[in-house]
């Protein structure tokens, strides 16, 4: 080989040897720093087509560290936040899942975005006894039919969000819906749950466009949904999808003709779009404009300050209220066992300072699901003072009026001898 | 059902046309260089944000005119230093390549402007439909078809009559003989280069204004453009104009019958193609190997 080569020889050698020096030398590290502070795990897809809202759970998880340890911390001790990348796929988020538990001993898990990623984390941390918040993946399975005694969730189930919207859309807007439903897991129970609510109303559905996840072009959906004839047209896809949905609606005039309307909206989708988009009848599972609700106005304006002056959003909740959960419950216990902080959540209600909205806020014991308000109203073209304002809420409902009663969950809690 | 069929072949042109941009950029690069280039989508991305940065200076027509060539010449400058440096070898260096980098320009995007994706208006003028009965076919997006058109034209032309664009083409066929004749093989490959990120950048503007944008919108919008390739025959151009509307249309008509499948018919077609013609349909024998 020439010299290039042979240099490149000693350059790979070189930092195989500060690898492994850095090895063996970090366990010492970690366990001077084990001795004060609590670690707690957050896996998140921050990469990928969710990382704009994984990126504001963490923003809201790393906000409640802040406000915590300013209180005296857990039991005196600090918390400590590790923040892991899922990059959005399964195999990653349990590796990420089994790093953080088992290296870096942390006591706590959050996350993921990702009802896929979620539902293997949740396997993870059952095998190893973890206390786990599944801060923002709907569907329903996980505090449903594969609950488990460790993990609990903040998110809405995709039931709770149909519920809130199909009586209100169905004596609003018209009988005869139409469905763009995104073709995965979380799609197909929400689609399930609205067509089992329109139902029961009786109405009927005029068709149910089945698209891919990652579709760009949603205009042969759309050709067939206006040939259908539908009174309402449910937007069902997320993220991305949602927006390119809507933006194609908004410029074949659609929504001129036939109402448009969805499940669940979020604000991160809303600032996406141009102001025409911005159409339709929605839920929001948190809004951060609501009357006379204490504590809101401070969260509101320490959030601005650590995300460049942009607003909470139902994301950020999430995050800060997966981790407050988790100090809660310990200062509460005085523990950090797994068992008994999971026992100890079963019914507990959130503090206003938490919960920053009206209601009761409380983890249902049989399914393990926190029971939030949805805020059901429309999206708005013009902003409302604030060029964050894009969401008008008409109705606030309680969680426990939107989500079924855990013997229709499938929920079967099993908890360890 | 007629009527529904007509609408969805006519959408599914609009829609081909879009992939016919994307992929002849692909196949400009891969004719020449023997590079498969991953990185494509992050460059329709690149020129995507680029246009909505100087937007609010020089309008939608000005970053129109302006994004697509400052995104050559990113693209110049990769070529440059990453790419040069990997044409002697096999060209599964380059795929490793412009994979990782497809990965950094996404990332890069995310750093510099969010994660969260941003809204792009199109100009009043282009925003509406243009009957009622043919809604989807909206000012915009016949804008589109005609910029495709233009951008196809003049690209052919250049590569017929122009010195340069008969130099690329003699370099696709043989690359040795024609340096033998004097050709400088570096700048015509950077040129190339620079011509197909060019393309790649105008497809980003495009669908920026289509779409909205948002870091990962590239991946997705980059699969059906090596369909297209692979369908049209690796090698001839004129093939992948073809590959590209043809699984536009076969997209669009399996959405009437069977919406779930719209997106994997494009691989069965590719697959069919495969099995009956390895070649593609006006691809030459022998090519990437």
């Amino acid at each position: 080989m020439d010299k290039i080569g042979q240099l490149n020889r000693r350059t790979v050698l070189k930092t195989a040897l500060a690898a492994s020096v850095a090895q063996v030398a970090s366990p010492f590290v970690i366990r001077a720093r084990a001795a004060d502070a609590i670690r707690i795990g957050m896996v998140d897809p921050l990469t990928g087509v969710y990382a704009a809202v994984a990126q504001n759970e963490v923003i809201g998880a790393k906000f409640a560290v802040e406000q915590i340890n300013a209180k005296g911390g857990v039991m005196g001790r600090p918390l400590e936040l590790l923040v892991e990348d899922s990059a959005n796929d399964v195999g990653t988020g349990v590796q990420k899942t089994r790093k953080l538990i088992e290296r870096d001993n942390v006591q706590f898990i959050i996350g993921d975005v990702n009802s896929g990623v979620a539902q293997a984390m949740a396997q993870v941390t059952n095998e190893k006894k973890v206390l786990h918040v599944v801060s923002g993946g709907h569907t329903d399975g996980i505090t449903g039919k594969d609950c488990k005694w460790n993990v609990y969730r903040v998110c809405n189930t995709t039931r709770a969000e149909a519920n809130s919207v199909s009586e209100l859309l169905f004596k609003n807007y018209g009988k005869k819906w139409h469905f763009i439903t995104p073709d995965y897991a979380f799609g197909h129970t929400l689609q399930q749950a609205a067509a089992a609510n329109l139902q029961k109303l009786g109405g009927t559905i005029t068709g149910n466009e089945l698209a891919p996840l990652g579709t760009a072009d949603f205009s042969a959906y759309l050709i067939k949904a206006r040939a259908a004839n539908p009174d309402v047209l449910l937007v069902l896809p997320q993220g991305s999808d949602m927006v390119n949905c809507l933006k194609q609606i908004a410029q074949f005039g659609i929504d001129k003709q036939i109402h448009v309307a969805g499940l669940q909206q979020e604000l991160e989708s809303l600032e996406a779009m141009p102001p025409e988009a911005r159409v339709g009848v929605w839920m929001f599972e948190w809004y951060w404009k609501q009357p006379n609700t204490p504590g809101l106005d401070q969260f509101v304006a320490e959030i601005r300050k650590r995300s460049g002056g942009k607003v909470p959003t139902a994301r950020t909740w999430f995050g800060y209220t997966s981790v407050w959960t988790y100090a809660l419950a310990a200062n509460h216990e005085k523990s950090l066992d797994g068992v008994k902080l999971a026992k100890a959540l079963g019914n507990f209600e959130l503090p206003p300072e938490v919960k920053l909205q009206p209601n009761k806020v409380y983890y249902r014991e049989g399914d393990h699901q926190l029971m939030t308000t949805a805020f059901v109203g429309k999206a708005l073209q013009k902003a409302a003072g604030d060029p964050e304002d894009l969401f008008q809420v008409d109705s606030m409902v309680a969680g426990d009026q939107v989500n079924p009663p855990v013997s229709e969950t499938g929920c079967t809690l099993q908890w360890p001898a | 059902m007629l009527q529904l069929l007509l609408f969805n072949v006519t959408n599914g042109v609009i829609i081909g046309a879009f992939y016919v941009l994307m992929a002849l950029g692909l196949s400009l690069i891969l004719n020449l260089s023997n590079v498969i280039n991953f990185a494509h989508g992050g460059f329709l991305v690149v020129g995507g944000y680029i246009a909505y940065t100087i937007t609010p200076y020089v309008g939608f027509w000005g970053a129109l005119l302006i994004a697509p060539p400052l995104t050559a010449v990113i693209g110049l400058v990769v070529e440059r230093i990453l790419i040069r440096p990997l044409y002697g070898r096999d060209p599964l260096y380059s795929l490793l390549l412009t994979f990782g980098l497809a990965f950094i320009l996404e990332d890069g995007t995310r750093f510099i402007w969010g994660a969260q994706g941003k809204p792009v208006s199109v100009p009043p003028l282009l925003s509406q439909p243009l009957s009622y009965d043919f809604f989807f076919i909206t000012g915009y997006r016949l804008f589109m078809v005609v910029m495709v058109i233009v951008a196809v034209g003049v690209l052919f032309a250049l590569l017929r009559y122009s010195r340069l664009g008969i130099r690329i083409r003699a370099g696709t066929l043989d690359l040795e003989t024609v340096s033998a004749l004097g050709v400088n093989v570096r700048t015509l490959r950077s040129l190339n280069f620079a011509a197909g990120i060019f393309l790649a950048g105008l497809s980003g503007v495009l669908a920026a204004g289509q779409l909205g944008l948002e870091p990962t919108m590239g991946a997705g919008l980059l699969m059906p453009s090596f369909i297209a390739i692979i369908v049209g025959g690796v090698g001839s151009l004129t093939g992948t104009l073809l590959g590209g509307l043809l699984i536009g249309v076969a997209s669009g008509v399996t959405a009437v019958f069977l919406p779930a499948a719209s997106e994997a018919i494009m691989y069965v077609l590719m697959a069919v193609v495969l099995l009956v013609r390895p070649r593609g349909l006006l691809g030459e024998e022998g090519m990437m190997t």
